[in-house]
């Protein structure tokens, strides 16, 4: 029973037996659920990683397209627009709000960009040379920083999802490795330490029925000798009245 | 063509030098060949490797890789820089004032540069190296000391050569909370009716082709500013008042481009006027984006026919404004090179030949 | 669906042209103290300054998101590396002298590594 591993400290008894038991039930359907919970998150992750993998080509792309577009409106605007556009900087109007998602209990960050109302101050940056272009380019912008804020929150959502699936993952481990192995163990060496009490109860009343046995035989032993010693004396009496009946007469035979 | 000849015999005493050191300036841009090498490049060392067989020589053997555009673009305004400074110091006047004027539009940059910087409190001499090396001057660096706009035009920006633009234009309460850009454009609108004058009262050849290059230039600032003003808080008449009093358009197209509301009533308002008519039909609809390119070369050819006289100041103006259009074709070529968008190369390049 | 109340801000470390084009779409801010949410990164700039705008950018609670040009991101990249929160979330991005390179990427290389082993080792933990 020894060699089966770890096991709780208890006291071998039914009652015991019972409450162990339903500590392993609980475990079970716990490592079900934690199971279903863990493949519910891969999922989730799967379809994550497959669109940040699907973003960041994307993103590539995007970039390349906004870089050119600046290019444009420098060859448009001339090199010095940037000094323009560093100095008209001021609070931005391109924020980023934060909510949470919910995912089989799991809290995921989201972002959302938004734009804060008020006009830029770019709008008439490049006024004698090169306004359209800039415009282009801030809207080539633009779409670059949606891209970028839905790529940040796929990748936090990949994150936060990582971590929840290793914990949950190690929740599942430690059921399935530790704590159903050790509450199993516990079972069979209650139910191990049970049968020994039941069979030296058996050995016990084995014991004890064996010396009702002796006893008895004794007494019937001693019944026989008695009875044997009253036919002893029966017989002896019989003899004597044989030999009488014999010291009488010969033809006593035909009498019996 | 008599009118010309009392200048032809006293030119040359004065300025016949500078005018044959412009002229093989000029022979020294980029030809025809050399962008065709230039397109070819599929790195920026390559572009480096193509420039040093030019005029522009060895001026980025010191520069390490990995090579960037900027620094490209930098050296070659640098060699700008050193001719145009070169010619400057050997000028007498009248040249030196003209040369002068010629660096005023860079001079407005930098000023609206540092007076924004200066607003929002940022380090000088951090704004400093940002500036246009054309548009320097000596008191620029004291700039720095007002904090608001009206300090700043009592202490510095009187002692500028800029200061009748802004007594003229701007007074002086509404300078703080004026928009950056309506600044810069009322000073540029002030400096080129005055460089207009200056070339008309220089006379002869330099008046007529001047006259001319800045008619076009105006124009074009009229054409730009209602096209990249549609749709913003600038108003008809805030946007009228930013055109210049000369040129081509000036004074009925100013009055129909102050109207306008969209693209295509610009280009209609342009048909009357050939020179420009011609620039937006090269245009398909809902192309605004060639229009830039349709300008410079048109300013491109401009600049090269005033190299078809003699003794007139114009070619050191066209030189400036035809070296800024190489550069700016090298900065398109070698972007296009970096960007890999070998595609567009030819989209940004203007020839000047 | 719990939304917080106040907007963040999206940071940058980047080369300038770079900075330049999101300034223009509206990202740059300058708060009270003249402090900026971005850093332009040239040949002059150091690796310790990198390193600390990094940290100070990862460190701000009013930052949602830090961009940083990859080719920046590798100058530093035991330090992106070890960063292991989730906000504010940290985005590699190409500058337009560097392409973008998927290997190259922290995230990207971690989800790689959870492909290139078996299918099942993302469930195994």
């Amino acid at each position: 029973m020894s060699g089966g591993g770890a096991r709780l400290v208890v006291v071998p008894t039914v009652t015991v037996l019972a409450v162990i038991k339903a500590r392993l039930i609980g475990a079970t359907k716990g490592h079900q659920l934690l199971k279903k919970k863990s493949d519910a998150l891969t999922m989730q992750f799967r379809q994550i990683l497959k669109r940040i993998v699907e973003t960041k080509e994307m993103m590539g792309e995007t970039m390349k397209q906004a870089a050119f577009a600046l290019t444009e409106a420098k060859y448009a605007a001339g090199d010095n627009i940037k000094h323009t556009v560093f100095e008209n900087v001021s609070s931005a109007t391109i924020k980023v709000r934060s909510k949470q998602d919910n995912v089989a209990g799991v809290k995921l960050p989201k972002f959302q960009h938004y734009t804060e109302a008020g006009e830029t101050k770019n709008a008439l940056t490049g006024l004698a040379r090169g306004g359209q272009q800039i415009q282009l380019c801030k809207s080539a912008y633009v779409k670059a920083v949606e891209l970028l804020v839905e790529l940040a929150s796929l990748q936090t959502s990949f994150l936060t999802l990582d971590e929840a699936i290793k914990t949950t993952n190690r929740r599942v481990n430690a059921l399935e490795n530790v704590v159903k192995p050790k509450l199993e163990n516990t079972i069979s060496y209650i139910k191990g330490e049970l049968d020994e009490l039941e069979r030296e109860e058996f050995f016990r009343l084995k014991k004890v029925q064996a010396n009702k046995k002796k006893v008895a035989d004794r007494e019937l032993k001693e019944k026989l000798d008695a009875a044997g010693r009253v036919a002893d004396k029966l017989a002896a009496r019989a003899e004597e009245v044989v030999s009488m009946l014999t010291a009488n007469g010969k033809d006593e035979d035909v009498i019996f | 063509m008599s009118m010309y000849g009392f200048e032809a015999m006293s030119f040359n005493i004065k300025d016949g030098f500078l005018e044959a050191i412009v002229r093989g300036y000029k022979a020294g841009l980029l030809s025809a060949i050399d962008y065709n090498n230039l397109c070819q490049c599929e790195t920026l060392d390559d572009i480096k490797l193509q420039l040093s067989g030019t005029d522009y020589g060895n001026f980025l053997a010191n520069e390490p890789s990995p090579l960037h555009t900027a620094t490209i673009v930098e050296k070659c305004t640098q060699s700008l820089v050193s001719e145009f400074s070169y010619m400057r110091t050997q000028a007498s006047e009248p040249l030196a004032t003209f040369l002068d004027y010629v660096t005023y539009g860079h001079m407005i940059d930098n000023i609206v540069l540092i007076v924004s910087g200066t607003l929002h409190e940022r380090d000088v001499q951090e704004l400093l190296d940002k500036c246009h090396p054309l548009g320097m001057f000596d008191s620029i660096a004291t700039l720095a000391v007002a904090s608001n706009m009206r300090e700043l035009y009592r202490l510095v920006l009187v002692d500028t050569p800029l200061a009748p633009y802004f007594a003229e234009c701007v007074t002086s309460e509404d300078l703080d909370d004026m928009n950056i850009e309506i600044m810069r454009n009322t000073l540029y609108k002030a400096y080129l009716e005055d460089f207009y004058n200056f070339c008309k009262k220089l006379g002869g050849a330099t008046a007529t082709i001047m006259c001319d290059l800045l008619a076009y230039e105006a124009d074009r600032r009229a054409i730009n500013i209602t096209i990249n003003s549609i749709g913003t808080e600038l108003t008809r008449d805030d946007r009228r008042k930013l055109f210049s009093h000369f040129g081509l358009l000036y004074p009925y197209g100013h009055e129909e481009l102050a109207v306008c509301e969209d693209f295509d009533q610009v280009r209609a308002a342009m048909e009357k006027y050939p020179p420009y008519q011609s620039i937006f039909s090269k245009l398909q609809f809902g192309e605004s984006q060639i229009l830039d390119k349709a300008f410079y070369e048109a300013e491109v050819k401009a600049c090269v026919l005033g190299y078809e006289q003699q003794f007139h100041y114009a070619v050191f103006f066209a030189y400036v404004r035809l070296k800024e259009q190489e550069i700016r074709n090298i900065m398109w070529i070698s972007e296009c090179v970096a960007q890999n968008q070998k595609a567009r190369i030819h989209d940004g390049i203007v020839f000047i030949f | 669906m719990a939304m917080s109340q106040e907007g963040k801000l999206v940071a940058m470390i980047a080369d300038e042209d770079t900075i330049t084009g999101f300034l223009l779409a509206g990202v740059g801010n300058v708060d009270l103290r003249r402090k900026t949410n971005y850093l332009v990164v040239d040949s002059k700039t150091t690796t310790k300054q990198i390193e600390d705008t990094f940290k100070d950018f990862t460190s701000r609670d009013d930052i949602a998101v830090v961009l940083i040009s990859q080719y920046i991101a590798n100058m530093i990249r035991y330090v992106v590396d070890n960063y292991r929160n989730t906000i504010p979330a940290i985005l590699e991005i190409p500058s337009k002298d560097h392409p973008y390179d998927p290997n190259q990427d922290s995230i990207l290389s971690r989800v790689k590594h959870m492909f290139s082993s078996d299918p099942a080792s993302a469930s195994r933990g």
